[in-house]
């Protein structure tokens, strides 16, 4: 069967009712989606599917056969990040990085269809996709600042509109301990 | 049924390093014949970003751009001792680990551009990755031509090695469990408050808003911090409303039997959340950073429970503070039975007041 990943056609050997998302990992070694709950709950698994964001642990191989899928390597390289991935990196939307590719993955086929920056439109769209670390505040950050068209530097990180400090200077009056 | 809201608030403070101490952390860094550095530590980035940080406090100490270090944790042979991360310790211990180390590689820096521009290393100054002499700036090498002299001139390798320990704290009186040292690397202190709407017909809790106070040392990396914090806020939301192993009670035959039923916080409706970060340098910290890991989970559950009390007027015992046991509390509060007794500050919860849980209730194991 052919399966055609990232623009590039492959031969592969799967079974057909095979999940996508085994072959894509064991059979091709392209492993940008993660295997999480392998049960359609987590999202991190989430490819392209013609454009439309899919569980590739829920998507039979044969399902896949004459269309295009694009995984997280498809979406920009080291040289060219695409627009999405420059945002997470300028917004620090990634700790662990377990949920990030199926996060990038989602929020690029929301922002290609005209989503808005608004908070709650992107709360539903990546609804269905968990993240144990970020808390969601620097990924909603992230998402929005593709939506409005921000330019994203990736040598910096972006000033957090949530949290404010207090400095109350000085050395050595905070507390502890053993030299 | 009625919407209740509510406001709690609660206070912690988190030790930074392993209770009672005793444990190390390594570092080794040497310098590549064109000035960049390596360096060799063992503690694992779990996401928490301790590659980052202690490949600044390296860059910082020695006094080269950051993007000149290159932190090698790929395997325990080649690299030194970290205890691990754990206890909130990485940027505070092995963090100290890898100051001490990047001060004899400056020191090691300073020795060899001295013997090159034939000046004593005490009238020179490094930073940018440029050696010059203290007052006359235009004398200069940059740190790729002092590591290349060591090595092709002098035939020398610039390297320093460090460790950080902060000794066992061993108990002294067993009764009151007083030690004989300080038994933390350093205290880090937060408070949270919560605000719910409880609705009272389904047991239903919404954290409308959590507000957060962290102090938190020197904020080395406010970005990385603030990601801790965020991360935490929710994780601390879900450790009070929907976190369990079990979260079917009673039937034991509807317990979570796959991570699809352990619940999770997702994007939303979620809280909004505001962070007071306050700046407090530690004594022995690496330019005063404590950590900050583990304790930004630990005072949501508080807050959103006493937010509850003041929401309806009753306390749950148990997290999470499931529908099924709030509307239980309510239920115990409509039929006159006992509320915690209260005994000056304390609030006492007796045993028939818990709802019971996995640890209590043998007869619900398979």
């Amino acid at each position: 069967m052919d399966l055609v990943v990232n623009a590039v056609s492959h031969e592969v050997d799967s079974a057909p009712l095979t999940s996508l998302l085994e072959v894509l990992r064991e059979e091709l070694d392209i492993t940008g989606p993660k295997a999480g709950c392998e049960t359609g709950g987590c999202g991190a698994c989430t490819v392209l599917i013609d454009g439309e964001p899919r569980r590739s642990c829920l998507t039979a191989l044969c399902m896949a056969e004459g269309r295009e899928v694009t995984t997280v390597e498809g979406l920009g390289t080291p040289e060219a990040l695409s627009a999405v991935q420059q945002a997470f990196i300028h917004h620090y939307a990634a700790q662990c990085g377990f949920c990030t590719s199926g996060m990038i993955v989602a929020s690029s086929a929301y922002v290609d269809r005209g989503g808005s920056p608004d908070t709650g439109a992107i709360q539903e769209a990546l609804g269905g996709h968990y993240c144990r670390c970020t808390g969601y505040v620097k990924i909603l950050d992230a998402v929005a600042a593709v939506a409005r068209g921000d330019d994203a530097d990736t040598m910096s990180t972006a000033a957090s509109p949530t949290s404010s400090y207090v400095s109350i200077g000085g050395t050595g009056n905070g507390g502890g301990g053993a030299a | 049924m009625t919407l209740h809201r509510g406001r709690g608030m609660s206070t912690i403070e988190y030790p930074t390093g392993m209770n009672q101490n005793g444990d190390p952390s390594q570092a080794w860094i040497k310098v590549k014949p064109d000035g960049r550095v390596d360096v060799f530590s063992g503690t694992a980035d779990i996401g928490n970003g301790s590659k980052t940080i202690q490949s600044q406090i390296v860059a910082e100490t020695i006094g080269v751009p950051y993007d000149w270090v290159t932190f090698d944790n790929s395997n325990t042979d080649s690299s030194p001792l970290c205890t691990g991360t754990f206890a909130s310790r990485a940027t505070f211990v092995a963090g100290n680990a890898v100051l001490k180390a990047a001060r004899e590689v400056r020191g090691r820096i300073l020795e060899i551009a001295g013997r090159e521009m034939e000046i004593d290393p005490g009238d020179l100054e490094l930073e940018d990755g440029s050696v010059s002499v203290v007052g006359t700036p235009a004398r200069s090498m940059g740190v790729d031509e002092v590591a290349g002299a060591a090595t092709f001139v002098h035939g020398e390798l610039l390297t320093g090695d460090g460790a950080h320990l902060n000794p066992a704290a061993e108990i002294i009186d067993p009764e009151t469990g007083e030690v004989d040292k300080p038994p933390h690397a350093a205290i880090s202190y937060a408070a949270c408050v919560a605000e719910v709407e409880v609705d009272d017909e389904t047991g239903v809790v919404r954290v409308v808003k959590l507000t957060q106070a962290y102090d938190i040392g020197r904020a080395m990396n406010p970005t990385l911090l603030e990601g801790q914090i965020d991360g935490g806020a929710v994780m601390g939301l879900g450790f009070g409303l929907l976190e369990d192993s079990y979260p079917y009670y009673p039937a034991n035959e509807h317990r979570g039997e796959s991570m699809n039923t352990y619940h999770v916080p997702g994007m939303e409706g979620l809280p909004a959340v505001e962070n007071v970060l306050i700046e407090n340098p530690s004594t022995g910290g690496p330019y005063g950073a404590k950590g900050i890991g583990e304790m930004a989970n630990n005072a949501q559950p508080a807050a959103i429970a006493i937010a509850i009390h003041d929401a309806v007027g009753v306390w749950v015992t148990e997290f999470p503070i499931t529908p099924e046991r709030l509307l239980a509390a309510l239920d115990r509060e409509a039929a006159g039975e006992d509320q915690p007794r209260r005994e000056g500050k304390r609030v006492i919860y007796d045993e028939h007041l818990s709802v019971n849980t996995v640890a209590t209730a043998k007869s619900w194991r398979p």
